[in-house]
């Protein structure tokens, strides 16, 4: 403000003063932080946010937050508030994006009267009334004891809630990318998406960190150990997927968001691959094996039906009895959900259980059309499956996959037996299985049910083996899946090389009633 | 770079199909576990020289076992 005691016209001291609060809130914490921060092999939030969006289309909203130090009056330096957050836009599509910046005492400290984000805040607040996508760029340690001196009373917990988190949950996509170490609040607001990533080897994410660890167990873990990718992505499917770099994540962020629509009002896009949707590759007539002891490639099985270079892979490294992946076939959106014979006969365990839960839960509410490419024994069996709750893990997923309405197809590649392969199916909605004449199904496979219905006439026979194979024999004979269809109990076998054209033209008609039942999936009941 | 090669699957070593020393290509088999009643192939996804072989056939392996070692 000048000092002259001439009057002056217009507002340009007070523009000067506008650019000089951005100017200081631009430096973030400052170029020996930033420096810190760079050599930890991190980007600042500004730099993300810039590698994220769309170029150009950042309109930052708070920008003046923070703390400002004054003398005399005047404004001499103001740290930023350490959330940075705003309107941009990806791919041409507004989305709300924002993230703490770490750069600022590590991400945790000003207040002010409206909450900007992190959890709950402006941003979520606008997410939900724009009907946006949102994109959290997390880079927070969570709630520290040392807000009980600034404040003189302790903070009841969750009073900055996850409420509006959840809300968002339903109706638009959620994306939580894990920058840094995620601890508490910012941990628990990742979990809070439909879609997560971590970067290998500079993030983490914990429900506490080591010294608090050491301090309620007397544990010794370093922090990499203990919520590092290999834990938190492949072991434990905390976050869905690792990138292996910052920009990595932008880019894979940037593809998730592609096959989503906008909010649960809208349908997918649909984008122009310039695949012939007719393409009949050749390569399906002898990509399952004749003996069902041998597996094969399910990935490559996928990727000759689906549009060419369309896929997108949930989860890659959990679960990996499972395969989910968003694809396009001729353009649509759709959620491929394949059993994969190389791990366990494709038996379904609760790794792969879980992932199934999750994906046509994520696909159902998004109008994402399901495409099940089945060979799947049943349940996983055996002690360390019982253990571990595989049946009610698998019967969640069952009652989950009975609860979706979008539109679904069973494509039976090879095994579909017992629960696990009813769970591919959607009963109640058209329930149209297309089989390959590779396909075989029923309850159990015959093995295990030979050797349990005819226990005693086998095991009293001269020579049980034998007696056990001619038994099994038997039932294999009538086994032909063409005996199925006469029934119309599957409803059509088809050439596997058929698959990519005769889905395209289901995919099509089943759009129309997908325009005519957008919104939000209510969904009552109570999960076993 | 020395990178181990994993079981996916708890089961035991069904056949070793490679020896130590072997060039392998990118994709190439190097032993078979039998695990519910498959047989599932160990694969060298980027190839390499075979180093090592860290089990014998008819051995019981659990998931994650390191089984190999291939140097690229």
């Amino acid at each position: 403000m000048g000092d002259t005691t001439e009057p002056v016209e217009g507002w340009g001291p007070e523009i000067d003063e506008l650019q000089e609060r951005r100017r200081l809130a631009s430096q973030l914490g400052g170029s020996d932080a930033i420096e810190k921060h760079h050599s930890r092999g991190r980007l600042t939030i500004r730099e993300r946010i810039g590698g994220l969006v769309d170029i150009g289309s950042f309109r930052e909203v708070g920008s003046l937050t923070g703390q400002g130090v004054y003398e005399n009056g005047r404004l001499v330096d103001l740290t930023p508030a350490p959330y940075v957050m705003g309107l941009a836009s990806i791919d041409g599509r507004p989305v709300a994006v924002g993230g703490e910046d770490f750069t600022v005492r590590g991400g945790t400290s000003w207040s002010g009267d409206r909450k900007k984000g992190g959890q709950g805040g402006f941003i979520e607040d606008m997410a939900a009334n724009y009907r946006i996508p949102l994109v959290n760029l997390i880079d927070g340690a969570g709630g520290s004891v040392t807000s009980i001196l600034k404040r003189g009373h302790t903070v009841f917990p969750g009073v900055h809630g996850f409420d509006r988190s959840v809300e968002l949950m339903g109706i638009v996509p959620v994306v939580c990318a894990v920058m840094g170490t995620a601890a508490g609040g910012p941990a628990g607001r990742a979990i809070l998406s439909h879609w997560s990533v971590m970067v290998k080897g500079t993030s983490q994410v914990f429900a506490a960190g080591p010294p608090v660890v050491a301090r309620s167990l007397g544990q010794t873990v370093d922090k990499e150990d203990l919520g590092g990718h290999k834990i938190a992505v492949d072991t434990s499917g905390t976050i869905d997927n690792t990138a292996g770099s910052e920009a990595e994540a932008f880019e894979m962020i940037q593809r998730y968001l592609s096959y989503m629509p906008t909010n649960v009002w809208e349908l997918p896009p649909r984008t122009e691959t310039g695949d012939d949707p007719d393409r009949a590759d050749e390569g399906l007539i002898d990509i399952v094996p004749r003996s069902r002891r041998k597996p094969y490639n399910m990935r490559t099985l996928v990727k000759m039906v689906v549009d060419k270079g369309s896929v997108f892979e949930i989860q890659p490294t959990f679960g990996k009895g499972l395969i989910t992946s968003l694809a396009r076939v001729n353009g649509h959106v759709v959620g491929v959900v394949a059993n994969n014979p190389m791990v366990y006969g494709g038996a379904m365990d609760v790794r792969a259980a879980r992932k199934q839960t999750h994906f046509v839960e994520l696909c159902d509410t998004f109008h994402i059309p399901l495409v099940f490419f089945v060979d799947v024994p049943g349940f996983m069996v055996g002690v360390e499956a019982e253990r571990a709750a595989t049946l009610r893990e698998g019967m969640r997923s069952v009652y989950v996959g009975l609860q979706a309405t979008v539109p679904s197809f069973t494509v039976v590649v090879r095994k579909c037996y017992g629960m696990a392969g009813m769970g591919t199916t959607d009963k109640d909605g058209l329930d149209f299985k297309i089989a390959w004449p590779s396909a075989e199904w029923g309850s159990l496979p015959i093995e295990g049910g030979v050797a349990a219905a005819f226990r005693r006439e086998i095991e009293t026979s001269p020579d049980p083996k034998a007696r056990e194979a001619e038994i099994e024999a038997e039932f294999l004979a009538n086994a032909s899946p063409f005996r199925t269809a006469e029934a119309f109990g599957v409803e059509e076998i088809i050439d596997p090389r058929e698959t990519r054209s005769y889905l395209a033209k289901f995919l099509e008609a089943a759009q129309i009633r997908q325009r005519n039942t957008l919104g939000p999936k209510g969904r009552v009941g109570v999960r076993p | 770079m020395r990178t181990e090669l994993n079981a996916d699957v708890t089961g035991a070593v069904w056949k070793i199909t490679a020896n130590v020393g072997d060039e392998l290509e990118e994709g190439a088999t190097v032993m078979i576990l039998e695990s519910m009643k498959m047989e599932i192939p160990v694969i060298a996804e980027d190839g390499g020289t075979l180093v090592e072989i860290l089990v014998e056939e008819g051995q019981p392996v659990v998931e994650g076992q390191p089984v190999a070692v291939v140097e690229e």
